[in-house]
């Protein structure tokens, strides 16, 4: 397999610039990059997953065996022997291990075949298990094929969901994206080892992963990549988990905008064992204490529970653990007990959670602190109360649009038909409508335009340093909390597992963000 | 406020309306007749419509359980009627009596919606379908002693259908009539529903209100600001409710009679109907919306039954205008808008 100027847009901006690596027979050819480096979108490509033809299809040439390909769809790329495993979990949960492995490829009895075709023939069980066990052994696995997917543990889903794809004898190329993600430390390195032999048996493998220790293990080459573009690669020998590590975050220009201090205060809020129960994001056991007044940043690989603190702390799903907020425990993760008390979520989905799309810029702004803290309302008492003083709170939120640059045709403008950047600063200054004393943001800068994002990083360090509201930022743009942030706490699995300083080096952090031990002498 | 769009089932409302009003015109029938005959039947129908907004608003869909709401006002003319109230006092007892009864059905109605939430039309449904031989019960068994209300045999069981001629019968579509020429404009009527009107939009001005538009419109974003989902969903599926209340009194003092038994069954349909021609896609709608579709739909209803008897072609008119009120439904169904739905 071979790839040259491989490019590809997502409605223009670019995701992967002028990529070229090859993967020869039997060798195995691991990629890092942190998230949005474009690792996926390349798999995407090579797998011939319909998303990149619906978004404009790609650029560039990829040949394979030798011929030049175009891959249009995914029966294409099976066809020409590339097998993919997916990082979410392509299984059906109601059939059993067999059924699963054998899908599509079912041993048929040869009699039915010839009555009603192969497509209506009867399943012969027999021989379907026989063989999916040999699969299964293969991997060093003793089940009993017969159990349904839905009664395994994640461990062993993985293990059935490669033997599904490495069950092909066709299979020329593998294309693995973070296989090892949700194995434990024995069965990852039980499944290189796998891995390692079938690369012996002349099959090539591409290989993503976040684990740069298994990196240096398995790897034959190493390709880096950053922003969609290739950074570095390094041949089996020289690979180093710091210099990849390095290179996944690689080097930026510092924008300092925020100068360095020493916040020595009380806490403002503390979170003991606290767990949040959100799929996909969850909070496993965090000890984490925010000091009144910092900036504090929270970051971590997607996945890996970042994004969950703040649906934990408004009661957007099932928490744990305790929170100690000013001195007094926190019973319940009441949303409107917690804004009444001071604390305010910024949702990192801003369509989806962020604001009203049909409601004009000034409702989305006033619409919070009108309903749970009253403000801006005339009262006539019950049931009418809450009538809104409009004079009183177009005066206010013109004063925001102002303030805060915030483009629009007019107070009026549904938020539904702002710019990205602008929605953000509609959230932001709803939550300054509310005057919160700790606020939690999550990923504030996400799908916006540069300048934008300065701007409203700016807007925040405005806001911890003249109203003294701690916040808490969490976000994957490390270069970002590094500028604003005052302690920047990286978590792994829903845990802390490191709180650095932003002037810690590029390498700290991407060991930390791959949850290795570096060095031993960090501050905590 | 919004930018109202014409759309497919608007277009052909409007072009099967203006084909009516012609024949009407050509078959030399009398066009104020029928013009004064239609305002009646806005505000007959149009408080029952105007019932659906709150739940709309609240994104909890077509209030298709609408039978509850309208059972419980059938019961407040019941009540009414058993006292021979006559007049205005008969029509406000019934509506008084009506709005806790429908408060009390409406709170059971909605805290079962919070339970099936996002799936509240079929629920609604089958809520309103099995209210009907529960209350079935109701009429048969309760103690009404009238027996104008009652079966001639027997004495036991109130009838199907009860006069309201001897008691409260057109009193607000005769309140403050004023004619001008051959045109009658029921004052009194309009006014009551100029009233209703009223209330929901100050309804939805304040604070409350405006919980349950934000509700509707983006849930997760509620929950996140702190508003009582459950709570706002109870209120505006009470509120609808007491509302069909209303309605069906508006209704029955309009139509004459207190149709009881299966009856509220053939009502929900043409309110639905009728809200959507107005413009609703099944979330947030307008009380203009809810005002026009109810007169657009019950013009039709009205033009057709004396066309169809002049043409003598009968079955025409009458299959239209029930395909019309069904596939502008499920027009509605098809092309509306997935709303998200978290937990």
């Amino acid at each position: 397999m071979e790839i040259k100027n491989l490019s590809k847009r997502y409605n223009g901006i670019p995701a992967l610039t002028n990529i070229s690596l090859s993967v020869k027979a039997g060798e195995i050819h691991g990629i890092v990059g942190a998230n949005g480096s474009g690792k996926s979108t390349l798999l995407n490509i090579l797998s011939g997953s319909p998303l990149i033809r619906e978004t404009g299809g790609y650029h560039g040439e990829i040949s394979f065996a030798g011929n030049r390909v175009n891959l249009k769809n995914c029966a294409e790329a099976i066809r020409m022997g590339i097998g993919m495993v997916h990082q979410e979990f392509a299984l059906l949960p109601d059939l059993t291990i067999a059924e699963n492995i054998k899908l599509s490829r079912e041993h048929t009895h040869k009699f039915t075949d010839r009555l009603f075709g192969p497509k209506y023939s009867f399943i012969d069980r027999k021989r379907n298990d026989e063989s999916a066990a040999r699969i299964l052994q293969k991997l060093r696995l003793h089940l009993d094929v017969d159990v349904k997917i839905i009664n395994l543990s994640t461990n062993t889903r993985q293990f059935v969901e490669i033997a599904r794809v490495i069950d092909r004898t066709d299979l020329k190329l593998l294309l693995l994206d973070e296989p090892t993600a949700v194995l434990s430390r024995d069965d990852g390195l039980n499944l290189i080892a796998v891995f390692r032999e079938m690369a012996q048996n002349g099959l090539g493998i591409l290989f993503i992963s976040h684990r740069l220790e298994e990196m240096q293990q398995i790897c034959d080459r190493v390709t880096v990549f950053r922003d969609g573009a290739i950074v570095s690669s390094y041949e089996q020998g020289e690979i180093s988990i710091k210099n990849l590590a390095r290179d996944m975050i690689g080097h930026t220009v510092h924008k300092a905008t925020a100068p360095k201090r020493e916040i020595k205060a009380r806490p403002a809020i503390s979170f003991q064992q606290f767990s949040v129960k959100m799929p996909g994001e969850e909070i496993n056991g965090l000890d984490l204490t925010v000091f009144e007044g910092e900036i504090l940043g929270l970051t971590s690989l997607s996945g890996h529970g970042k994004l969950a603190l703040g649906y934990g702390v408004m009661g957007m799903y099932p928490t744990g653990g305790e929170v100690i907020y000013e001195n007094k425990k926190i019973d319940r993760m009441d949303a409107k007990a917690n804004i009444l008390n001071g604390i305010y979520v910024l949702p990192d989905d801003r369509q989806a959670l962020g604001m009203l799309p049909e409601h004009s810029l000034a409702d989305n702004i006033i619409f919070t602190g009108n309903q749970i803290k009253n403000l801006f309302s005339i009262n006539f008492g019950r049931p009418f109360s809450g009538f809104i003083d409009r004079k009183k709170a177009d005066a206010h939120v013109h004063q925001l649009v102002r303030n805060f640059e915030i483009k629009c045709a007019s107070l009026k403008q549904k938020s539904k038909e702002l710019s990205g950047g602008n929605q953000q600063k509609v959230c932001i200054a709803r939550a300054l409508t509310l005057n919160p004393k700790l606020l939690i943001v999550a990923e504030p800068t996400r799908g916006i335009d540069i300048s934008a994002k300065e701007k409203i990083l700016q807007m925040l360090l405005d806001i911890n340093r003249k109203n003294h509201t701690t916040i808490v930022i969490a976000s994957s743009e490390l270069d970002e909390l590094k500028r604003v942030c005052d302690r920047i706490a990286v978590m792994v699995d829903g845990k802390i597992f490191k709180i650095l300083l932003p002037d810690a080096s590029e390498t700290e952090f991407g060991l930390a963000l791959a949850g290795e031990e570096g060095t031993k002498n960090e501050e905590f | 406020m919004k930018n109202f769009s014409i759309k497919p089932p608007q277009v052909i409302i409007l072009i099967f309306l203006i084909v009516l009003i012609g024949l009407a015109y050509v078959l030399q029938m009398d066009l104020i007749v029928l013009f004064n005959e239609s305002l009646i039947k806005l505000v007959m129908n149009g408080v029952l419509v105007l019932s659906l907004i709150p739940m709309l608003n609240a994104g909890a869909g077509m209030n298709f359980g609408l039978p509850v709401g309208i059972t419980g006002g059938l019961v407040g003319l019941c009540i009414a009627v058993n006292f021979r109230l006559t007049g205005f006092s008969g029509f406000f007892m019934s509506l008084l009596l009506s709005v806790p009864i429908c408060g009390m059905l409406g709170w059971l109605y909605g805290l079962i919606l919070n339970r099936v939430k996002g799936r509240e039309e079929i629920a609604g449904t089958f809520i309103g379908f099995s209210v009907i031989p529960l209350m079935n019960y109701f009429w048969t068994l309760a103690p009404f002693q009238n027996r104008q209300m009652l079966y001639p045999i027997g004495g036991q069981g109130l009838r199907p259908k009860i006069s309201l001629e001897p008691y409260f019968y057109n009193v607000l579509d005769q309140f403050c009539l004023i004619k001008i020429g051959g045109i009658e404009i029921p004052l009194g009527l309009l006014a009551f529903y100029g009233l209703i009107c009223l209330f929901l939009y100050l309804f939805f001005r304040s604070k409350v209100g405006r919980a349950i538009i934000a509700t509707g419109e983006n849930e997760a974003f509620s929950k996140l600001s702190g508003i009582d989902i459950a709570g706002i969903r109870l209120i505006a599926v009470i509120l609808s409710t007491i509302l069909a209340g209303i309605g069906i009194c508006v209704y029955s003092q309009s139509y004459g009679f207190i149709q009881l038994y299966d009856e509220p069954l053939s009502m929900y349909f043409p309110a639905i109907s009728a809200v959507l021609i107005g413009g609703s896609t099944g979330r947030r709608t307008y009380i203009f919306e809810a005002v026009l579709g109810a007169y657009l739909l019950q013009t039709i209803y009205l033009l057709t039954v004396p066309i169809a008897n002049q043409i003598l072609i009968p079955e025409v008119t009458e299959i239209l205008r029930t395909l019309i009120t069904y596939s502008i439904i499920l027009y509605a169904l098809l092309y509306r808008d997935k709303r998200g739905i978290v937990h």
